[in-house]
């Protein structure tokens, strides 16, 4: 699964009263398995591009094509049964009673018989390390495992890509070093927007840095996040593994 | 905890109970449903007068509890609200219905036994319907719904609603717990906040809808729960359950059962 973007961009409204364009002409291309992480300050259009590419935003200009298919309307069921999109907050994604009934939710709308769900829905819960909530309910769970049941969500579809929106945040360190290892041990394409620098250098090969809607740098994470000057001059700092340690 | 916390843990609690693994919850959802509007038809169809012949129904409610293993006590808090609504509702009766009645040598008007007709039938309903939201979850309701061809769209909006309730009181309990933290010393939310709380809340409630309806579209939603139930089958003893309740029914419509035991009791 390749992702293409061509020149894309986009803004709320005429959406905003300034007109101001929340993403400006990108263009870059994912392929296969990569994992690419978006780091960005806040409003740095994160969020936005990664909706454009599930057709939750329409870009105002630009193509966007995910495998063979352009986002456009007619294409989307293709392109969302292909494409896991991981909610920053959790309480948006889950909205069924029970874990099960909530992993269940894609197979059975795609036409799954309940033998079939039931396979995907174990496997997913596997996957995530997570088989223990399979039957608790969505209201009963901590932070940390809801983050892991949305994304558990994303698994029983059996995507061909995952796009996370700040996976890591509000979750305690435990639950985060599980997510890393999760996010680690999963083959497909990934694109993670986060803040959290430490998360992506352990997740991500290739980073892509925006500010005020721009692709300000595209490379190999370990370069960007490397890079003082560059991330101060964007309103980033170093991964907290690089900063010394000042007493 | 607050109110609006209050009612999002009974919502929750009820979820709980409707999700046990127990024989009663293990009934069709479409049985369950039939004999609870059944139920209800035959109760509001006794004469107001024949309270006798009434309070035979109260068979239904009690085995219903007995075998879902429901608690009575907690239903009846739960219900603090609605019970005194309905029972409200006779209250006029003695005023209006003033035909003087002899009972055991004493004289009451029939206003108080139309009264005590109207009130039981009112608790007997509400039993009734506790009985079914506490053995069946909102979606085998709304599957039941469906086999009896309610429109999709109707089903769909009953389904997201019960979804949305939580989210929508969760909003005014943060919203209101957020007031209270910095208004320690007020009881309640002043009048004049009342439109910008509001207002925040109708906001928040759509922008959190429309974050979850994403969610679901990016799932393979296409505006129908078409799968709703595909699990649950019909089976034997989900018929035998309803032919003995539609017996009993009829039977209790037609036969004053208290009566007889009453009389087999006193030898009169």
């Amino acid at each position: 699964m390749d992702i293409r973007m061509e020149d894309v961009s986009f803004s709320y409204e005429q959406r905003s009263e300034s007109g101001a364009e929340t993403l400006r002409h990108l263009s870059f291309e994912v392929r296969g398995q990569e994992s690419v992480g978006l780091i960005g300050a806040n409003g740095a259009g994160k969020s936005t591009l990664l909706k454009l590419m599930v057709g939750l935003n329409t870009a105002d200009s630009g193509t966007i094509r995910i495998g063979e298919w352009p986002v456009k309307k007619e294409y989307l069921p293709q392109i969302r049964a292909k494409l896991g999109y991981v909610f920053q907050d959790s309480d948006s994604q889950l909205f069924m009673s029970t874990v099960y009934e909530d992993l269940a939710f894609a197979p059975r709308n795609y036409g799954m018989t309940s033998q079939e769900t039931d396979q995907r829905v174990a496997h997913a819960l596997e996957l995530a390390g997570i088989s223990h909530l399979r039957d608790r309910q969505i209201h009963r769970l901590s932070g940390g495992e809801k983050k892991l049941v949305s994304i558990a969500t994303i698994l029983s579809m059996t995507p061909e890509a995952l796009l996370l929106d700040e996976p890591s945040i509000a979750l305690d360190p435990r639950n985060r070093r599980n997510l890393i290892r999760i996010l680690n041990s999963l083959d497909e394409l990934k694109i993670i927007a986060s803040h959290d620098l430490d998360m992506i250098l352990e997740t991500c090969t290739r980073t892509i840095l925006l500010a005020h809607g721009e692709i300000i740098c595209d490379g190999p994470t370990r370069e960007i996040l490397q890079d003082r000057e560059l991330l101060e001059a964007n309103g980033l700092e170093l991964p907290l593994c690089m900063q010394k340690i000042d007493r | 905890m607050s109110r609006t916390g209050t009612a999002i843990y009974e919502i929750n609690a009820m979820e709980t109970l409707a999700e046990r693994d127990q024989w009663m919850n293990h009934i069709h959802p479409l049985v369950k449903f039939i004999l609870t509007v059944g139920y209800i038809a035959v109760v509001v169809s006794f004469h107001k007068y024949d309270l006798i012949g009434l309070l035979g129904m109260v068979v239904y409610p009690v085995a219903g509890f007995l075998l879902a293993e429901l608690s009575f006590g907690r239903c009846l808090r739960q219900l603090r609200v609605v019970l005194p609504l309905v029972c409200m509702v006779g209250l006029v009766n003695p005023f209006f219905d003033r035909v003087p009645v002899w009972i055991g040598g004493l004289c009451i008007r029939a206003g108080v036994i139309s009264m005590l007709t109207l009130m039981l039938k009112g608790t007997f309903a509400v039993l009734a319907s506790y009985l079914l939201i506490a053995t069946t979850t909102l979606e085998q309701i709304c599957y039941a719904l469906q086999l009896l061809h309610v429109p999709r769209i109707i089903v769909t909006q009953i389904l997201l609603t019960g979804r949305y309730l939580t989210l929508l009181l969760g909003e005014v309990n943060r919203m209101t717990q957020a007031y209270a933290l910095r208004a320690p010393s007020q009881k309640g939310v002043h009048y004049k906040v009342w439109g910008s709380l509001t207002g925040q809340l109708l906001l928040r409630s759509i922008d959190r809808a429309n974050e979850l309806y994403e969610s679901m579209l990016l799932r393979g939603y296409d505006g129908d729960f078409a799968y709703l139930g595909a699990h649950i089958r019909l089976r034997g003893r989900d018929l035998v359950y309803m032919a003995v309740w539609c017996v009993l029914f009829v039977l209790l419509r037609r036969v004053p059962v208290i009566l007889w035991v009453g009389r087999i009791v006193t030898g009169v």
